[in-house]
């Protein structure tokens, strides 16, 4: 399977930080899988999803999406990828119907097209009757699901996910995993972060488990829990590796 | 009570850990207070402690000339200008130099002016001379039409226009009724010395005659006395200001010209047009910084190739709105303020001039507000700098009193304030009747001011927004 996403020697410090956020991470993401990209707070996720969308620049190494630098080529590799931020980065006076229209108008595809696909997506997330509604009016789980049609308007190849499910209801929750499952059913790729190993564990084709901007291990979640003594879960494996001392 | 002590430590500590908010909290004040005092400082001075530029063309350069040039010198309240390169000034280049503004006030001292002066001088002598049986001196029918020009920048205050004005009545009523002393004590010397000879008009000899009546005992003076007041002085003097008089001329007089002058209205309507727009900085600076804080400014940068296209788009709304501010203003000065007893705003001879100027000073003003809101991180900054900045600026550009009466200095600094530009070219196009090609350089400052601001701004709000979380 060919790779969608590949990270080379990542490199990068914060000016004034002490130690590295990236200290030469290299890692893949399959072609048509979900892969979970998992580690303990200060690990590195949210700088290497950073560099993939061009929001931050290595210091040293390279990132690729489908053979495209994501330095480089950063306005070409942003119409290939949608990214879910944790934060909702949506236009909250505005109803999700106009958040919809403006945000796919941004990304120059024809009105039409929007109403069809927003229409799709909305009726798919269940906020239908709710487009009309304004974002600032939405409960936390409803926003979480707005914020992923916004980023799946111009139907991207990848999507990335930072943390999803954070602070949403079980139904919800449910929701936004089922349809992240049909996305890549759809034969598109999803790289997804989250401190909930038994969501990761759940839906997750591969898991890479990094800390401290470095790579630690990559397989299957039941591979690796398999592979690991002792370990019953995706959550012993991931204390396994990353050990119990409580991150900043 | 330890409940409020702790409030105030805590309120304490976060005020210390807003380093810039706290700076603008003392600095924006002070700086206020300096730019306020430097401003309002010509206003509180009398006119006499003030120096005007004044331009003058002198046709004649006879005596009169150079005592009106002298006089106006003298009195310490005139910095006069009658030579460019040089070059004597032309009534042309005067009008020129009034009409772009570089000068205030301007006397055109007509050809002959001296002359005509004598000759009514000698008019009076010889009245008198009549009546002593002494000779006459050379003389011809006062011409009517002989007067010194004055010409204003029609935003000159008419307190201004009123001091000129007056100072140069004084100086002709002292050189009138100078060589009429000069003439008559000529008579008198004449009548001592019983030569009868043709008068000499020139100046240099009538200052000699001056030189010479010195010597007139007080005896003859007493005689004279009673011949001067047969001899009509209220009709001979008339006929000495006849000869000379001050005409106030526009700058252009053709008959397609509004004729307009600096007012109340013509000032306060552009003015705080100009102030209202650039209060755009509020509303713009709080909706960056609110999508910022909201995560939809991460959205669009998300979006290949939408920064720059979202920002020229805030930028295009908000100059719409403060153009329609603008035209909006303006109609209350040409409606509204006449219903209230005040005249109405005249929008000069090519009104539609003030269209790429009003836009031009929205761009301005939008491309401020748009760097005030990247440049500050939180509103708590970027609020209390933008609207200080704006008060300040506005006083430096001539807003709260016109900057034709700031010092020297404070007048080049006023040219660093986008309101001083944009309140010129309002002014050229509304009161000297200016036409496109005379905003030009006020379009071009104004443009360039609001691209650096742009440029700047996009590239600093590139790195602003520049994390998923």
């Amino acid at each position: 399977m060919s790779l969608a996403i590949e990270i080379n020697e990542l490199h990068k410090q914060y000016p004034g930080s002490w130690s590295p956020a990236l200290d030469g991470l290299s890692l893949g993401v399959k072609e048509n899988s979900i892969t979970g990209l998992l580690g303990p707070n200060g690990a590195g996720k949210t700088t290497t999803i950073n560099i993939i969308c061009g929001l931050a620049q290595p210091d040293m190494g390279q990132a690729k999406v489908f053979g495209v630098d994501c330095i480089s080529h950063t306005n070409a590799v942003r119409s290939q990828i949608g990214v879910v931020p944790q934060q909702i980065a949506l236009f909250p006076n505005l109803t999700a119907w106009e958040n919809f229209l403006y945000i796919g108008q941004l990304y120059g595809i024809d009105r039409s097209y929007i109403k069809d696909r927003a229409g799709q997506l909305l009726q798919r997330l269940d906020l239908e009757k709710h487009a009309e509604k304004r974002i600032q009016s939405f409960s936390g789980g409803m926003k979480r699901r707005a914020n992923i049609i916004a980023s799946l308007l111009h139907y991207p190849q990848i999507l990335i996910l930072d943390e999803p499910t954070a602070g949403v209801d079980v139904q919800s929750r449910a929701m936004i995993l089922d349809f992240i499952q049909e996305y890549k059913q759809e034969g598109k790729t999803v790289l997804y972060t989250s401190h909930l190993l038994d969501e990761a564990e759940k839906i997750c084709d591969d898991v890479v488990i990094i800390d401290e901007g470095k790579f630690i291990i990559e397989g299957t979640p039941q591979s690796l829990i398999h592979n690991t003594h002792d370990c019953t879960d995706l959550e012993d494996v991931f204390l396994h590796y990353t050990g119990h001392s409580v991150r900043d | 009570m330890r409940k409020i002590l702790a409030t105030i430590t805590k309120e304490w500590i976060l005020t210390r850990r807003d380093v810039a908010g706290f700076m603008l909290l003392f600095l924006m004040p002070a700086v206020l207070i300096v730019v306020m005092a430097m401003v309002q400082d010509a206003p509180f001075k009398d006119y006499q402690e003030m120096r005007f530029e004044l331009l003058i063309a002198d046709h004649d350069n006879g005596s009169i000339a150079q005592s009106i040039k002298d006089g106006l010198k003298e009195s310490g309240s005139f910095v006069v200008t009658d030579s460019i390169d040089g070059q004597p000034v032309t009534e042309t280049q005067l009008k020129e130099l009034l009409q772009q503004g570089d000068y205030k006030v301007g006397i055109v001292i007509p050809k002959g002016a001296t002359a005509e002066m004598v000759n009514a001088a000698n008019l009076v002598a010889n009245s008198i001379s009549e009546k002593l049986g002494l000779g006459s001196m050379p003389s011809r029918e006062v011409r009517d039409s002989l007067y010194i020009r004055m010409y204003f920048d029609p935003v000159a205050k008419p307190t201004y226009r009123m001091a000129v004005s007056f100072a140069l009545d004084k100086l002709i009523t002292f050189s009138s009724s100078h060589i009429l002393v000069e003439r008559v004590s000529q008579l008198g010397m004449s009548a001592i010395d019983t030569t009868t000879t043709d008068s000499t008009h020139t100046d240099s000899t009538a200052t000699h005659s001056l030189e010479q009546a010195d010597s007139i005992d007080s005896s003859s003076i007493a005689a004279d006395t009673n011949i001067l007041q047969e001899a009509q002085p209220v009709q001979d003097f008339e006929k000495i200001f006849k000869g000379l008089g001050i005409k106030e001329h526009l700058l252009n007089d053709k008959e397609e010209v509004v004729k307009a002058h600096i007012n109340s209205v013509q000032h306060n309507v552009p003015a705080w047009a100009i102030f209202g727009m650039f209060f755009i900085v509020i509303p713009i600076c709080g909706h960056l910084i609110r999508e910022r804080e909201e995560g939809s400014a991460l959205r669009v940068e998300l979006i290949p190739g939408a920064r720059r296209m979202v920002a020229l788009g805030k930028i295009l709304f908000y100059t719409m709105v403060c153009t329609i501010q603008f035209a909006l203003m303006f109609c209350v000065g040409i409606w509204l303020l006449p219903m209230l007893g005040l005249p109405a705003l005249q929008l000069g001879a090519h009104a539609w001039v003030l269209i790429p100027v009003a836009i031009a000073i929205a761009v301005a003003a939008t491309s401020y507000g748009y760097f005030v809101g990247v440049a500050f991180k939180t509103t708590n900054q970027a609020m209390p700098f933008g609207a200080i900045s704006v008060v300040i600026l506005s006083a430096m550009g001539g807003i709260w009193v016109p900057a034709d009466i700031f010092s020297p200095m404070m007048q080049k600094l006023a040219m660093l304030s986008p309101l001083y530009w944009g309140l010129d070219a309002v002014n050229h196009v509304t009161l000297r009747n200016g036409g496109i090609e005379s905003v030009v350089p006020h379009i071009g400052v104004l443009a360039g001011f609001s691209t650096i601001l742009f440029v700047i701004s996009t590239h600093r709000n590139k790195n602003r927004a520049r994390s998923i979380q």
